[in-house]
């Protein structure tokens, strides 16, 4: 099956550097071996079984923009990503290193600003933030903690070196394809499965439970615990019945709750029940009527002043959408070195800031060399791609960025590290990856070992995500 | 349990047993129009009067005569019924809701549940489906059947016995409750239904052999009647499910047997004790209609009260535009 391979000069998870041909690296022997003796049939059978497995579960995500609420199955490929026992460690401290540096971040930002104060980080880019929250400032959340959950995207660069590339501190979707394209494998090639000596990833919803748990502000009692979805039309709505089934809690929408003395209460068949802590997949904006959008149908009138009261505990805390901007990201591994005293295990890739004025003027010298990114879009959206854009896009990106200079960063093109990948008439080619790690915060801080890892489709693409043609793979964390 | 859950539960289960009555009915009378001999002859000048009955059993007249205005071709009764989207009740429809609901309440319900009713969803919205029902339709309705039957034994098998279930039983004899009473009261329209209407109307409740032992002579219009509404042991007489009706609102609410707690249980204790009491004269007495439309009253009665009582204490809406628009917003914003 890999044959007619090509590397093409790009970092390749499975062969390593580019350079003669030197065999598979030492970690992926099995699966090389295991796939080199797999017959085309066979891998189309595969494949089918895994994709008629998907469908007929029901792990779809809903395609937006058509009325009839299509329901397309997320592509898997059959290839797994492979992380040996030591790159595995080396990331683990690297994201809780950072997940404890952005964590007294917020409490920070929302409390003293300590951090402003001492020049670190300028107050613009902490209250111009898109998801920067006044409400919350002064207000003590439970335990300290901001960010519950946390999901963060890592790159590999040309020389395989592991970069942070985003951080994703509202509501990260993906844990539910991380356990279910485990299962999908497991089904595949069992066999192979067992011999790579695999770590599991199933406890993933105890802990996310646990994680929950710690919040309940009423401690002594069984917490209360509910899942809160914008309901079932929401393309995430597969992943929040999965994860609360697993759970075993309540999954609920707005109009379940209903806030009465600003205590958070759900409509049951026997009367009310009071709710300790949500785990809302219901952006700030939404969740109450009173205090952020008005015309909110999906959240709940009265339950920031339930929260601000400590009354019920949310996960994410409001406001940790701070962290999620582009520009925020920049300052990390200041934050890092300012809170922790340390130096940051990961790397972040060079960033350039458009309200910095020599950035500015490296930015738009080098528009062309450059991605270009607005500080909150996500999901691939407002985005300039340097080195394949049109003159007339870079003039707009331009004015844009003089514009609105805060809400603009630059970084250089990291060309991403290649997996194989299960392409057209099952050829095997090499497709570009990003991988998602989940971050649990509670009593302590829980990174089960594994991830989402996402896969280019398209030939040459960089864009991994499933809006925009990306599909899925199952990562393995070895145990040695 | 959540009181949208127990909504989505009973409606799952009402919609699942909509869909086997229908595909029963369709079935039954599709036999029967083969036999065209033994028809009266007006009938078989029109073959779609031979299906009027059909359509004012499943409430699809209108819609059916909607879609009849648009299209240039006589529409196919038995397809209407079965697979169009216009009338929102056809069995397609029917398998699309259930599975709509039953995606709400996933966390509910067994992963039996879902694969099955989800795989038997995405059937019935392929190709293949239309293609069978095309080529065997007798092996289309007979899957349908089959699957609904499936779907009956996951529930009594695969959950807990618990709330959730009861939610799910009282929507599945509420629903049966309606479709024979409504199955009745098109037998007792035609004046002098022929002897071979009476037991295609028994064979569509599948209660031809259950008849046969309770009632050895003739089959006439008035023993199907007292059969269907009075039996005491035939699962889908009116009687029997009323008093599963009345058993499972008393479990849900822990109130006694023969007492009443709220509105749906007065109401559904009064029906009971009415039908456990009366015989076809009674029936007799008031006309068949009248008697008919007074249980069918009665029925969507409960239903009310017990959304009421459960899920949905009284909440100020101004019109139904007005809820429409909701379900629209609320639509738009889940996507953002």
């Amino acid at each position: 099956m890999f044959t007619n391979y090509q590397q093409e000069g790009f970092f390749d998870e499975m062969f390593g550097l580019p350079g003669a041909y030197a065999g598979p690296l030492d970690h992926y022997t099995l699966v090389h071996e295991r796939l080199n003796g797999l017959k085309p049939r066979e891998l189309d059978e595969k494949q089918w079984l895994v994709n008629n497995g998907f469908l007929e579960q029901g792990i779809t995500f809903t395609v937006y923009g058509d009325d009839a609420g299509t329901e397309r199955i997320f592509p898997f490929d059959l290839l797994p990503r492979i992380i040996p026992d030591a790159e595995w460690s080396h990331l683990e401290k690297g994201l809780k290193q950072r997940i404890m540096a952005l964590n007294t971040f917020l409490q920070d930002i929302y409390h003293d600003a300590r951090i402003v104060k001492d020049g670190i980080v300028p107050v613009n880019v902490v209250q111009e933030a898109a998801h920067y929250r006044p409400e919350m400032v002064g207000v003590d959340v439970p335990q300290d903690i901001y960010l519950q959950i946390c999901g963060t995207d890592i790159i590999r660069d040309a020389e395989g070196k592991y970069l942070v590339l985003e951080d994703n501190g509202r509501c990260p979707s993906g844990a539910s394809y991380l356990l279910e394209n485990r299962e999908a494998m497991k089904r595949a090639f069992p066999d192979l499965y067992r011999r790579c000596g695999v770590r599991p990833v199933d406890n993933y919803p105890e802990q996310l439970l646990k994680t929950l748990q710690y919040l309940s502000p009423r401690p002594g009692q069984e917490p209360v615990c509910v899942l809160l979805t914008p309901g079932v039309y929401n393309s995430a709505y597969f992943e929040h019945t999965f994860l609360a089934r697993k759970m075993g809690i309540e999954i609920v929408e707005g109009r379940d709750l209903i806030v009465i003395d600003h205590c958070v209460f759900m409509r049951t068949t026997k009367g009310l029940v009071q709710v300790d802590v949500i785990y809302r997949r219901i952006d700030d904006d939404f969740i109450d009527p009173k205090v952020f959008r008005k015309d909110s149908m999906l959240g709940v009138p009265g339950i920031m002043e339930a929260y601000l009261r400590g009354n019920v505990a949310l996960a994410n805390a409001v406001g940790t959408g701070v962290a999620d901007d582009k520009v925020t990201y920049a300052y990390v591994p200041d934050m890092i070195r300012y809170y922790l005293g340390e130096e940051p295990i990961l790397d972040n890739i060079p960033t350039y800031l458009g309200w910095k004025k020599d950035d500015q003027k490296f930015m738009l010298e080098n528009l062309k060399e450059l991605v270009v990114k607005a500080a909150n879009e996500s999901g691939g959206y407002g985005m300039l791609m340097g080195p394949s854009s049109t003159e007339a896009e870079r003039k707009e990106f331009a004015i844009k960025i003089k514009d609105n200079p805060r809400n603009y960063i630059a970084q250089p093109v990291v060309s991403l590290s290649r997996h194989p990948t299960v392409c057209n008439e099952h050829l095997i080619e090499g497709r570009h990856i990003d991988f998602r790690p989940f971050i649990l915060f509670g009593e302590e801080i829980e990174i089960v070992p594994g991830g989402l890892t996402r896969v280019a489709l398209k030939k040459g693409s960089l864009v991994v995500n499933s809006s925009q043609g990306g599909g899925s793979k199952d990562s393995w964390v070895l145990r040695k | 349990m959540l009181s949208r859950v127990a909504n989505s539960l009973y409606w799952l289960s009402r919609y699942i047993e909509r869909t086997e009555n229908l595909a029963r009915l369709v079935d039954v009378n599709r036999y029967d129009s083969l036999d065209g001999s033994s028809l009266a002859e007006s009938e078989v000048d029109d073959s779609n009067a031979f299906w009027e009955p059909l359509l004012s059993v499943t409430c699809t007249e209108e819609a059916y005569a909607e879609e009849q205005e648009k299209s240039e071709r006589e529409i196919d009764v038995t397809w209407f019924v079965t697979f169009s989207g216009s009338s929102g009740n056809s069995i397609r429809d029917c398998i699309a809701q259930a599975r709509e609901n039953a995606r709400m309440v996933r966390d509910q319900i067994s992963e039996e549940m879902w694969l099955e009713l989800n795989s038997f969803h995405l059937f019935m919205q392929s190709e293949k489906a239309e293609t069978l029902w095309e080529s065997q339709p007798e092996d289309f309705y007979r899957r349908t059947i089959k699957f609904c039957l499936l779907f009956a034994g996951l529930i009594d098998s695969t959950i807990r016995q618990d709330e959730a279930w009861q939610f799910i039983q009282i929507g599945k004899y509420l629903e049966r409750a309606d479709k024979i009473t409504r199955l009745l009261d098109m037998l007792a329209y035609q004046k002098d239904p022929s002897r071979m209407k009476l037991a295609s109307a028994l064979r569509s409740c599948s209660a031809f052999s259950a008849f046969r032992s309770e009632y050895r002579g003739e089959i006439t219009l008035n023993n199907v009647v007292g059969f269907l509404f009075f039996s005491e042991s035939f699962p889908r007489s009116v009687r029997v499910c009323l008093r599963h009706i009345d058993d499972y609102l008393h479990a849900i609410s822990g109130s006694q047997v023969g007492t009443y707690w709220n509105e749906a249980e007065r109401l559904a204790g009064n029906t009971l004790a009415q039908l456990n009491f009366s015989s076809i004269e009674n029936v007799l007495e008031v006309g068949h209609h009248e008697y008919i439309d007074q249980l069918q009253t009665r029925f969507n009665r409960i239903g009310e009260c017990i959304f009421q009582t459960y899920i949905l204490p009284p909440v100020p809406v101004d019109s139904d535009d007005f809820v429409s628009e909701e379900v629209i917003e609320r639509k738009q914003q889940q996507q953002q």
